[in-house]
């Protein structure tokens, strides 16, 4: 019942719209729990330069024995100046500045475009958690900001900083660099820098360059991440050290010809003292010149002690006529040490599905064995209507 | 025996070339520049361009035929003049776009077509103009991000970028290095519910992303994730973190009973024990500490804190040099370091 008024403010945003107001919604069964699931979606321009957003669901569960429930993952309203000077939203969304974690908050955010090229931001709310929309929580806040300056058509560096307080103790303070630029037609790069403040040290680092000739695309790439310091600095396992990983690799997209792509991931990781190679190589090829159907495979090779695996994935989509489509997916996992947990992981999916205007429907099974499970077989069911209003 | 396997291979790359779209460019290339050359104007064949309209303005037979007098072949010019897909491209756009040829005709262009349809002059490959080319007259709109100015509903139509930014390789891995600097570039196409499908934390994931039509859709799990996903945090420490809260993780696991108040332990033998050799879990905890919080998070820090409180049998937890700008009377200090030890 406490979605009730959420629902309603929603609704009602209806007849204010002037531009299209979007509706969506989406319901999914499932044999598995079994359990359902109903997503109701929608979004529209209220005036110009001011639009609404809302995602409610609401999921049954019948082994859990709690009966319905439900929330609000997203309910916002945005607007912006004519010129694009100034850019606010309220309400609760996901919250991404530069190089700090994204994060999903009640709250309000607000853009300023500067001059010389400067750009501001800020947020501030409270965290949002699974149970705690509406029901009584303690003092818990977030808050942030970054300064940027832009570079080119699509780039800029920007430095962030963000505070986090669980029930008023400081749970987390980071400082974050990002960087990136479209150099010129065929160069781009992009990095990110976050410090942890309360503990101090690294929590991740990320730098990306690619350059695209002709049909191929490639890009190097490393990566540098200290878990502990992604833990809340109120948690005991942020103490215990900081043993961080390293990941560095290439990626390149090759288009072979018009309508086959070929991708080769290709990186080495250290965790530890502990090395490892992950090495996947995929291949997808449209049958039709608009894609309607593709057939795809890929292997990968994940190393590395007590986690190494290979494994190789099937996937297909056929376009049938009466707008129906038979879409499947085969997936072998074979790790290298069974440790009693099977030594082959099989996992399949067939759905067929329908998709006419506005309706789209599907129904498929999902069968798979894995360490969890011996066998088991789902069947899943979905269901999807959009309306859009003048 | 070697010219038999090269004829096989001759015909089986034959065969393929229709299945992977292989054709031949220059035989179905309008010839624009030729025509330019030759003195035709555009609007001799594109007629009632400058007009505007709902029409997509090109060339029937008929206009073909006031200059070719004896056309080769009895089907459609465009039909073969045209590279395949050309067409039904022109027509997605034209459902995509706020475009009106007439307004641009009497403004800046000044009635030069070749002024936005500069291919023409570098060939005959491209001649549909690239943003940029609109950003020459409306950079106003790029600097604002105001691109409801000639897209009808970009959040909507799924265009993908097509140069910088393009969604290819392994974009839901790398999207948060390139995302980081371009936040407000995302958002022209994305909506909340996109961002908030995987960072958000109060649905698992949302319905409309289980896309069961497209097995190729991008997603951080995809197929059998739930079976390895053991492995893949295992190889990468902290991945999870970086999206997930160390506790979305325990109700799961409670109820599969690999944690909480069952029997059943994921634990290897050796995990814990009195030498060092028996103590694997201390190693494991410190490559990724945000696995052992997924299930000993909370109430659950307790079961460590029994052996490495202050003078405990565990000794201390932490490694050489380690420090915080936490108090010892802050949380989690306080729970090993009671008031008055240190």
């Amino acid at each position: 019942m406490k979605l009730a008024p959420l629902v309603g403010i929603a609704l009602a945003a209806a007849p204010v719209a002037a531009d299209p107001l979007r509706l969506r919604a989406d319901a999914l069964a499932t044999t598995a729990s079994p359990a359902g699931l109903l997503v109701l979606e929608a979004d529209g321009a209220l005036r110009s330069g001011m639009s609404a957003e809302a995602v409610v669901w609401m999921a049954g569960d019948r082994t859990s024995g709690e009966g319905a429930s439900g929330d609000v993952l997203v309910i916002a309203v945005q607007a912006q100046t004519k010129t694009g000077f100034a850019r606010g939203k309220v309400g609760r969304f996901v919250s991404s500045l530069g190089a700090l974690r994204p994060v999903h908050v009640d709250g309000g955010a607000l853009r300023l475009r500067l001059p010389k090229r400067f750009d501001a931001e800020v947020f501030a709310g409270m965290p949002v958690s699974p149970a705690g929309f509406i029901d009584g929580r303690s003092w818990d806040w977030i808050a942030g900001g970054r300064v940027a300056r832009r570079l080119g058509d699509y780039g800029s560096v920007g430095v962030g900083y963000a505070q986090r307080r669980d029930a008023g103790r400081l749970a987390t303070e980071e400082l974050g660099l990002d960087a990136g630029a479209a150099i010129d037609k065929r160069h781009d790069l992009g990095a990110r820098l976050a410090y942890d403040l309360v503990t101090p040290g690294l929590a991740e680092v990320g730098v990306s360059a690619s350059r695209r000739t002709g049909g191929v695309r490639t890009e190097l790439y490393a990566r540098h991440r200290s878990p502990s310091h992604l833990l809340p600095a109120t948690s005991l396992f942020s103490v215990i050290g900081d043993v961080p990983s390293q990941r560095a690799g290439t990626v390149i997209t090759w288009r072979a010809a018009p309508r086959l792509d070929l991708i080769a991931d290709l990186a080495a990781r250290r965790v530890d003292d502990e090395y490892g190679e992950e090495l996947v190589g995929r291949a997808r090829l449209r049958l039709d010149p608009r894609g309607a159907s593709v057939v795809g495979g890929e292997l990968r090779r994940s190393g590395g002690g007590l986690s190494a695996w290979t494994g190789v994935r099937a996937l297909a989509r056929i376009a049938l006529p009466h707008a129906f489509a038979i879409a499947t997916e085969l997936e072998l996992v074979i790790p290298d040490e069974d440790r009693g947990r099977g030594g082959v992981w099989p996992w399949g999916l067939v759905a067929t599905t329908w998709e006419r205007s506005d309706w789209q429907a599907a129904v498929a099974v999902e069968a798979s064995a894995s360490p969890e499970y011996r066998h088991r077989i789902d069947a899943l069911f979905q269901l999807s209507r959009r309306w859009s209003v003048k | 025996m070697k010219r038999a396997v090269g004829a096989l291979l001759c015909v089986a790359l034959v065969a393929c070339a229709g299945i992977l779209g292989l054709t031949r460019p220059a035989s179905t290339q309008f010839p624009h520049r030729a025509h330019v050359i030759a003195g035709v104007t555009c609007t001799k064949c594109h007629q009632g361009v400058e007009a505007g309209g709902p029409g997509l303005h090109l060339p029937d037979d008929a206009s073909c035929l006031t200059c070719h007098a004896k056309p080769h072949d009895t089907r459609s010019c465009l039909g073969c003049h045209v590279p395949p897909g050309r067409i039904e491209a022109l027509v997605e756009a034209k459902q995509h776009l706020i475009f009106d040829h007439a307004k641009h005709l009497k403004g800046e262009a000044q009635g030069n077509c070749m002024r936005c349809h500069v291919g023409v002059a570098d060939g005959d490959a491209r001649m549909r103009p690239v943003m940029a080319t609109c950003f020459k007259c409306h950079g106003e709109a790029q600097s604002a991000r105001k691109c409801d100015g000639c897209h009808k509903d970009l959040a909507e139509d799924g265009s993908l970028p097509q140069s910088h930014l393009a969604h290819d390789g392994n974009w839901v891995r790398d999207h948060g290095m390139r995302a980081a600097s371009s936040g407000d570039l995302c958002e022209t196409c994305h909506k909340q519910s996109f961002c908030a499908d995987c960072h958000g934390q109060t649905v698992p994931t949302l319905t409309s992303r289980r896309r069961l039509a497209d097995p190729f859709s991008a997603s951080a799990h995809r197929a059998g994730f739930s079976a390895r996903h053991s492995l893949e945090a295992r190889a990468d420490p902290g991945a999870c973190a970086t999206c997930h809260q160390p506790d979305k993780c325990i109700a799961c696991h409670t109820a599969k009973q690999v944690a909480g108040d069952t029997r059943a332990t994921p634990h290897p033998r050796g995990w814990v024990g009195l030498t060092s050799a028996e103590n694997l879990h201390g190693r494991e905890a410190r490559r990724d500490p945000a696995a052992c919080a997924s299930c000993h998070g909370g109430a659950g820090e307790k079961l460590c804190v029994q052996c490495h409180a202050v003078g405990g049998v565990g000794g201390t937890p932490h490694p050489p040099g380690w420090s915080s700008r936490q108090p010892l009377s802050a949380m989690p200090c306080r729970l090993c370091h009671p008031i008055g030890a240190r």
